[in-house]
């Protein structure tokens, strides 16, 4: 390979990085219902592996949106509370996603596809309307939306105050 | 995580086995027969083939959120869960091994699975009971029987760490032990996970490539099967 040729190859990869596609997740929380119970299926790959999550997001437009994150057969993993204002609530932690983790993590990936707020740091794809990837440095999160129920969800559901017994 | 989850695989599969709960049930003082004549039945068998809705039953919501499936068991120690509805998903394993398949954007992947260690004892549990050998789980939980118009087989955990996220399980019969009705996994706080079987067949011919963990064979053709069954 002669210089020149180099220095083209190089000039192309470098447009190629300047230009190639940022990914971000669009906002596509006002294409959910403002209250509904939604369900997901989501498989979190990390360090080499999988583990398939069942998801189960409250939706309340005064109130928030409470998500439950529980493993195959019913378990239930983590349970955040996020309030319209932004304000994250850890209502039930377990020994895989800490309370730390669940602020961190599964707060900010669930604003990312259901919030109402814009935010910048949801680096991720939309495959369809019902299909999103978000890839963060240690993780990937796939997740499926499989069924939405519209309709008012229990108020109670959004007090902060009423934290489940583990 | 694990254990939970491990218990919870053991449990549904145990489902085999038998029984759960609806008053006037008499607690059996020595429950060591009937588990020995359970063990009997389930030993005669080569295979069963389960239809499940799973109820997860959240304090939290006034309505339990459902999802539905197949169970089957294969002599010696094969095993399939399959979800087919809201979403599917397949666990298959074996004494030596687990797979598991997620059927994304139309088509059926292998994950990678997490836990593979644990999931392969999980599956070495199951089929001890698919043996009906509950005297083999009594190294972990504490087991005790009632009877009445149905039979229920009680497991607490001996362990306190896995007795804090599942107070016990309940396995539900028929009272002869031809059908098993549910399984019930209560959790400390309230909640809890109900399993109801229903189109239970015994002894029906499986391919064995429905156990296939590489390219499983589609569940229609064990369900058109059964379907054919009288």
């Amino acid at each position: 390979m002669n210089l020149s040729l180099l220095l083209l190859l190089l000039a192309t990869l470098a447009a190629g990085c300047a230009t190639a596609p940022h990914h971000t997740l669009p906002r596509t929380a006002q294409s959910f219902p403002a209250d509904a119970l939604i369900t997901q299926r989501a498989v979190l790959t990390a360090l080499g592996r999988q583990y398939t999550l069942n998801g189960y997001l409250a939706r309340s437009a005064t109130g928030g949106q409470r998500l439950i994150v529980t493993e195959n057969l019913g378990g239930v993993l983590a349970d955040v509370l996020v309030k319209p204002d932004g304000a994250v609530h850890v209502m039930r932690s377990s020994r895989a996603f800490t309370p730390q983790r669940i602020r961190r993590h599964l707060a900010a990936d669930l604003q990312c596809i259901f919030g109402d707020l814009p935010r910048a740091d949801c680096p991720g794809q939309m495959l369809s309307p019902t299909h999103f990837v978000i890839e963060r440095r240690w993780y990937k999160l796939d997740v499926q939306i499989v069924e939405t129920k519209p309709g008012p969800q229990s108020p109670p559901i959004f007090d902060e105050t009423q934290k489940a017994t583990p | 995580m694990r254990k939970t989850f491990a218990a919870g695989l053991l449990a549904a599969t145990s489902v085999l086995l038998a029984p759960a709960a609806e008053p006037p049930l008499t607690p059996v003082a020595d429950p060591q027969p009937i588990l020995a004549n359970l063990q009997r039945q389930m030993s005669s068998l080569s295979s069963v083939y389960l239809e499940f809705t799973q109820e997860r039953w959240l304090k939290l919501f006034a309505e339990p959120l459902k999802s539905e499936g197949v169970m089957l068991i294969a002599r010696p120690d094969l095993i399939r869960w399959e979800t087919t509805a809201p979403f599917q998903s397949i666990l298959i394993g074996n004494h030596k091994s687990v797979a598991q398949f997620e059927f994304t954007d139309g088509a059926w992947k292998k994950l990678k699975v997490g836990f593979p260690q644990m999931l392969r004892r999980v599956m070495e549990q199951m089929s001890l009971m698919h043996q009906g050998r509950l005297d083999a789980l009594t190294k972990d939980f504490t087991i005790s029987v009632s009877t009445g118009s149905v039979a229920v087989v009680t497991m607490v955990p001996k362990d306190q760490e896995v007795r804090a996220m599942l107070a016990s399980i309940e396995i539900q019969l028929l009272p002869d032990f031809s059908a098993t009705r549910e399984v019930v996994m209560h959790e400390p706080g309230g909640d809890r996970t109900r399993i109801l079987f229903r189109r239970e067949k015994r002894d029906v011919k499986m391919a064995a490539a429905l156990f296939d963990q590489t390219k499983p064979l589609d569940l229609a053709a064990i369900k058109k099967a059964v379907a054919n069954e009288p």
